[in-house]
């Protein structure tokens, strides 16, 4: 009996076209350029940080302290202190006092960013805080933000991105 | 980590001497399709074995016995294991080889690795090569690719682009030292025009300071003309023991001191601390500073790496003791701010580099003649061994052999421009590379002298 032979069928995706045209040039004839498509997701926890996120959905700004250690409190968290290395404890930041320690308008970003632009990136400065954290004003006018501008913490706690973006900061009146 | 301890600070010692022999580059393009990743590694690699050592490559692959390979980001290539077929490409199979990822650094980490392979013993003959194809994606994709190695969980999603993390560096470097603003433009009209006289450069250009600051504005107060290109390209390095060396070359260069530092990946964690002084510092010239160190001014990996480097070298002072200095410009704020650390002024001194023209050829400290990320390239796993490749061939006395030739010049289909000038340093016996990650993540210095 003759064995039945089995095609190898390709689901061609057929949009795809050579390219023409990158960076506003020509593609040469000689060089072919083809397109590869992705889209991807990717799955990525918070670990031992997740207090924190959740912390913002909450309108709480969490930090970590280390218990035997007497370096201030670190914002962004770590789980574990980087100098004795022990787990450390959290601790709700007052944010009184609280300052831009400098700042940017991003004109341009790169794809995936979330915001609107322009869009005044600062980092702040807060009393008791031994690091800067970097995040957004999340409104502003002529003159904003500038060095020393007081300002306060503002949660998106509806429609989370739970991401860093859910916490965001405006001028202190 | 804020206090040293005896081993941290222990200068490091290479247990028998390590030469570099050879250099060799491609042109760097934003866009390149003529040529893909493994065909530029090849012409690189060709440039060294073929002009640089007179030798047929069956020759030089006989004497080979180890690789580094050198690339930033797989994200770019899209190809996991592109060392394994661009090594493959090259005919080196079955020697082993090593691929080498520092962000930005990965062109001076991968050159510490094939030192450290040289060193040791485990190897005598050591090709290092680097590449970035950084054209398959968009300008926007790209940016978003490269700070994918700023932290995503804090950092990346704050806008997707490390020109805005080194424009909150250079806002505060205004605020707290107040330099003139036309002083940071003449760092990139410098390198731009340097980049002129090169027939490798991307984005060559004789521009005016108002032109530079007054191109748009990517994030304020960093101009586009201030940001470094996006290439793709290649570049590689050839190093050797000593008996290899002088049996390849009667004119070696020898690797003088080789330092590595880090911080922290994201800016914001960077605690306050003492400043870790150079050899030629003395304690009292920052008793009276008021502001923190490093802050968001100061890259501590910088200052490690070149504490480290100048400690192996016998570096009294660099800007005397050094005949010309590749930086990693890769904007114009972080040129200024490596002056600093790398001791050539002091903190908050760092504009009087420039203004007293030590930069500038025929200055004390040529500085960026090859024109450096802001005018010439940064395919980033290429950039490091790119800088350690324009800086050999100035000490040997070959610059002119590898950038005025019009062979050169047509083999990248560009023509020499009529004012070509000669940036060939007179007498250069010493010259240092500074390579640098992240807003500072890993630095590495090293310094190349005439070994013959």
């Amino acid at each position: 009996m003759e064995k039945k032979r089995t095609k190898v069928v390709l689901t061609p995706d057929e949009s795809i076209q050579l390219v023409k045209e990158l960076f506003k040039q020509n593609v040469p004839e000689n060089s072919w350029v083809r397109p590869n498509p992705r889209s991807i997701t990717h799955y990525h926890t918070y670990g031992n940080l997740t207090p924190f996120f959740k912390g913002l959905t909450q309108a709480k700004l969490f930090g970590t302290r280390c218990r035997s250690c007497t370096t201030g409190i670190w914002l962004p968290p770590r789980a574990h202190c980087p100098d004795c290395w022990k787990e450390m404890e959290w601790v709700e930041v007052n944010t009184e006092g609280a300052r831009v320690y400098t700042h940017s308008m991003t004109q341009y970003p790169g794809a995936g960013f979330k915001g609107s632009v322009p869009c005044p990136l600062i980092s702040v400065e807060i009393p008791g805080v031994c690091t800067k954290f970097m995040s957004y004003l999340s409104e502003f006018r002529d003159g904003e933000p500038y060095i020393n501008m007081p300002v306060r913490p503002v949660f998106r706690t509806k429609n989370p991105t739970y991401t860093i973006l859910d916490i965001s900061w405006v001028v202190i009146a | 980590m804020i206090k040293f301890g005896k081993g941290n600070l222990r200068v490091p010692r290479l247990e028998r001497p390590v030469y570099v022999v050879a250099g060799g580059l491609t042109d760097f393009r934003k866009f390149y399709p003529e040529k893909q990743t493994s065909e530029l590694c090849l012409e690189a690699v060709r440039m060294a074995v073929e002009e640089g050592l007179c030798m047929a490559p069956q020759d030089f692959r006989e004497l080979v016995n180890f690789c580094i390979y050198s690339q930033f980001a797989d994200h770019f290539g899209d190809q996991l294991l592109a060392a394994a077929k661009i090594h493959d490409y090259l005919g080196l199979d079955p020697l082993g080889n090593i691929e080498v990822k520092t962000g930005g650094a990965t062109g001076g980490s991968s050159v510490l690795a094939g030192i450290m392979a040289i060193a040791s013993g485990y190897a005598s003959l050591v090709p290092v090569i680097g590449w970035e194809r950084m054209d398959e994606v968009s300008t926007a994709q790209g940016n978003a690719y490269i700070a994918s190695a700023a932290c995503k969980d804090f950092e990346s999603e704050l806008g997707w682009l490390y020109s805005t993390y080194y424009a909150l560096m250079m806002q505060r470097y205004l605020h707290e030292y107040n330099p003139e603003r036309t002083t940071l433009a003449k760092i990139a009209q410098k390198n731009h025009g340097y980049s002129r006289f090169s027939p490798y450069s991307q984005l060559p250009g004789d521009y005016s300071l108002e032109e530079i600051l007054e191109t748009k504005i990517v994030s304020d107060p960093l101009t586009f003309l201030e940001c470094c290109v996006m290439s793709v390209g290649a570049a590689c390095l050839i190093l050797a023991d000593e008996e290899t060396a002088f049996q390849l070359t009667d004119r070696p260069v020898l690797v003088n001191g080789v330092g590595a530092g880090s911080h922290t990946l994201r800016t914001a964690d960077r605690r306050d601390m003492p400043i870790l002084l150079l050899p030629h510092e003395d304690p009292s010239l920052y008793s009276d500073r008021e502001n923190e160190w490093p802050g968001f001014t100061s890259f501590l990996a910088a200052r490690f790496a070149a504490y480290l480097a100048y400690h192996m070298a016998g570096i009294k002072n660099p800007v005397d003791d050094l005949d010309l200095l590749e930086t990693h410009d890769a904007f114009t704020v972080s040129d200024i701010q490596t002056y600093e650390d790398i001791g050539l002024r002091p903190y908050g001194q760092g504009a009087d580099f420039i203004e007293s023209g030590d930069a500038y050829f025929e200055g004390r400290l040529p500085t960026n003649l090859s024109g450096g990320l802001l005018g010439s390239m940064h395919a980033v796993g290429a950039t490091g061994i790119f800088q350690l490749v324009e800086i050999f061939w100035q000490l040997r006395n070959e610059w002119k052999k590898f950038h005025a030739d019009d062979n050169h010049w047509q083999w990248f289909g560009k023509t020499k421009p009529q004012d070509f000038q000669n940036l060939q340093v007179k007498n250069a016996h010493r010259g240092m590379a500074v390579s640098h990650a992240g807003t500072g993540s890993h630095v590495t210095c090293t310094i190349l002298e005439r070994g013959w």
